[in-house]
């Protein structure tokens, strides 16, 4: 596929997975209300509400860093999302997938937060960096079983490619390392609790606690901006595990239905369980899951 | 409750003692015993919370009536403390240093009646009233409905009735307010 | 949703000739209005946006007087504001509605102000209860203020003592439809308006503290 193809496609697929990610989100605030007994918003009230902050004034400003944070955002969002292949086979939807992309992948997951790290203690807002502190602190934890289910994939497969894992994944669903190397994947989808931080591990935004943390002082198109990067992010979040743990997709359908049943992993647990609080938070990423990691990983040793 | 008002009577001169309701007991002390009772009884008998601090304006014998209101939370029985000041030269001893709270009731009585609490902190720095120029606006001369129009515009249109002849036509001579009966 | 049409008092109207206020610039802030403008396209633009604006309003969660006690069951299963696209914000940065919910003191009517400049343009201000329009019951009161508008562009008042809950989401649905018009123009008059504004907000807070504009 010649390289202006590939640029175009990967356009379209950034915009179809903030599209996907937003649908998401409105599927998951009327899950919510649902639950709650409420009617709920519309599905596609996060569409409305990204237009509403796109036609809206900024008046603020608080320093170039803050400026640049939504975008580092985004960028890590997009990013992460632009390494994993969405649908094996099909080279429009593979994405700029390449031998040690995994390893790629996983420091594009540091980066928005890191980039909002550094704006949101510029805009001032004591709530600010009360949350970005308790969202890297919780990142480093679940990073470390996170990382152990991803060395023992790589080790189990042999290699660093995310290709390369799904394509050791065929041949029927039981090849999957959901069921191949369970110990791995229950590290992986505990991390993937944290990753998305709905509750218990909401401590970042924190609703009444530190109202919403650290995008209180962005507005207007700034806040559109990380509604993109949580939409983008939360795709490709989902589809990377789709692809480490499911066997990825062969096509856009088959996609769309393991994505969606991993991200309601976690809103299902979410809908009922109360606030951690920081350090139970970290206590908790640090016990079990990582333990499952470590034991993941001998498993791989000891049977290969 | 009995016993201890005894008690309270061989120590310090109380002046009057009422029975409000079975849990709830007022006596009555000159201002200069008011800071040792109350020390005595946080010290010495089970009414050791501070739970409200009041003060009332007897513009007519021209005092100032200061209440602190004790509480046994074990008992769950309550001791009211009251005394009389000078209505012009408004000073009370300062219990901050027995109960911490009290900073914040005698912070608001500063404002709202004009008593001064010295050694209090916080004394004259504003808690509701922010800027304000006229007097205390919880003494009885203060005339609320002057320093209304003086400094909030109101939307025309609206009329005045006066409260003492609204309530007299509405409940009658008396008002409604007979308790004493 | 059913919107009934409640009955809006007149705006308070700054005296005639009052002169736009210009040192705040062109390009920043008083660019765009929201009064549909005479080109075709800028025109459609506007509606498409206020239709966005409508239908994703953000409620600044607070509260100064005893009218907040209503909002809360707006939130509930049994009057659920979310499906109007209503949330409630906890910072004015991110809010567009400003709801004044009752009695106002004149300590909070600072406060208010500065969240309400705070907020991003275009925002909207709805007077909740009888004490916004011409005091209510606290009306005689030495520390509220009688009459909202004298000090804030009022978008939507919402009378009673206090309004049901029902009231409420009423008066949510005339402020939509009045932004789907692109009638809803409290923040530009506050704007166009702002030394009148000052002049009245200065004249009731004796101490006041707050730069010229709170950005």
């Amino acid at each position: 596929m010649p390289l202006a193809t590939k640029i175009l496609w990967s356009i379209v697929g950034v915009f179809g997975a903030l599209a996907y990610g937003l649908a998401i989100g409105g599927v998951i605030r009327k899950v919510m209300a649902r639950i709650q007994g409420r009617i709920g918003p519309p599905v596609w009230q996060p569409y409305i509400d990204l237009g509403k902050n796109l036609s809206l004034r900024t008046a603020t400003h608080h320093g170039v860093m803050s400026f640049i944070a939504p975008i580092f955002r985004a960028a890590g969002g997009i990013g992460v999302f632009l390494l994993v292949p969405v649908v094996i086979g099909v080279p429009a939807l593979e994405n700029f997938s390449f031998s040690g992309d995994l390893l790629m992948v996983m420091y594009f997951i540091f980066f928005g937060s890191l980039g909002m790290a550094l704006g949101a203690a510029e805009a001032g807002h004591p709530h600010s960096p009360i949350g970005i502190s308790r969202g890297l602190a919780q990142m480093s934890s679940y990073e470390l079983p996170f990382a152990l289910a991803v060395v023992a994939l790589a080790a189990q497969a042999g290699s660093f490619s995310i290709r390369e894992i799904i394509l050791a994944q065929q041949g029927g669903w039981l090849h999957w390392n959901l069921f191949a190397n369970p110990l791995a994947a229950a590290a992986a989808f505990l991390a993937f609790l944290g990753m998305n931080m709905y509750a218990p591990f909401n401590i970042v935004g924190a609703p009444q606690e530190i109202p919403v943390g650290p995008p209180t002082e962005f507005n207007s198109q700034f806040l559109s901006l990380l509604m993109v990067g949580r939409a983008t992010f939360a795709v490709a979040k989902i589809v990377l595990y789709m692809d480490l743990f499911l066997g990825g997709a062969h096509s856009l359908p088959e996609a769309l239905v393991k994505t969606f049943l991993i991200y309601f992993w976690s809103i299902f647990v979410g809908a009922v369980f109360p606030r951690f609080r920081t350090e139970q938070s970290i206590r908790f990423f640090l016990g079990w899951p990582t333990l499952a990691g470590i034991a993941g990983v001998l498993l791989v040793i000891f049977s290969h | 409750m009995k016993t201890i008002v005894d008690d309270i009577r061989t120590r310090f001169i109380v002046e009057w003692e009422h029975q409000q309701r079975e849990d709830l007991r007022q006596i009555g002390v000159r201002p200069g015993t008011v800071v040792p009772l109350l020390g005595w009884l946080k010290l010495h008998s089970p009414f050791v919370q501070l739970t409200h601090m009041s003060a009332v304006d007897w513009i007519e014998e021209g005092e100032l009536q200061l209440t602190y209101l004790l509480t046994d939370p074990v008992g769950m029985r309550s001791l009211m403390v009251c005394t009389r000041i000078d209505r012009e030269e408004a000073t009370m001893e300062s219990v901050h240093a027995l109960w911490p709270q009290a900073v914040t009731y005698e912070q608001e009585i500063n404002e709202m009646f004009g008593i001064c609490f010295p050694g209090s902190p916080r004394q004259g720095v504003p808690f509701i009233l922010e800027g304000w120029d006229d007097m205390p606006p919880m003494r009885r001369d203060f005339d609320t409905v002057e320093h209304v129009h003086a400094h909030h515009p109101s939307r025309p249109g609206r009329e005045h009735t006066d409260p003492r002849a609204y309530i007299g036509r509405v409940f009658g001579e008396r008002g409604f307010l007979h308790d004493d009966d | 949703m059913e919107s009934k049409k409640l009955p809006v008092l007149p705006v308070s109207a700054p005296p005639e000739g009052s002169v736009p206020h210009a040192p705040l610039g062109e390009g920043c802030f008083l660019g765009e209005t929201q009064r549909p403008k005479a080109p075709k396209l800028r025109e459609a633009l506007a509606t498409i946006k206020n239709w966005f604006r409508a239908n994703s309003l953000w409620v600044m969660a607070y509260g100064t007087g005893c009218g907040s006690i209503e909002l809360r069951p707006l939130t509930t299963a049994r009057f659920d504001m979310e499906r109007f696209g209503l949330a409630m914000r906890p910072t004015p940065r991110q809010s567009n509605v400003l709801i004044i919910s009752g009695y106002l003191a004149v300590k909070s009517l600072k406060r208010v102000i500065r969240a309400y400049e705070q907020m991003p343009s275009p925002k909207w201000v709805v007077g909740l209860g009888s004490c916004t329009i011409n005091g209510g019951m606290y009306w005689d009161s030495y520390n509220t203020i009688n009459q909202l508008d004298l000090y804030l562009p009022v978008d939507t008042y919402i009378a009673g003592c206090m309004p049901r809950p029902e009231a409420l989401l009423a008066g949510f649905g005339y402020l939509m439809e009045k932004i789907k018009k692109g009638e809803a123009n409290g923040w530009h008059h506050y704007l166009e308006n702002l030394d009148w504004y000052k002049e009245n907000q200065k004249k009731v807070i004796t101490a006041w503290d707050l730069p010229d504009y709170n950005w």
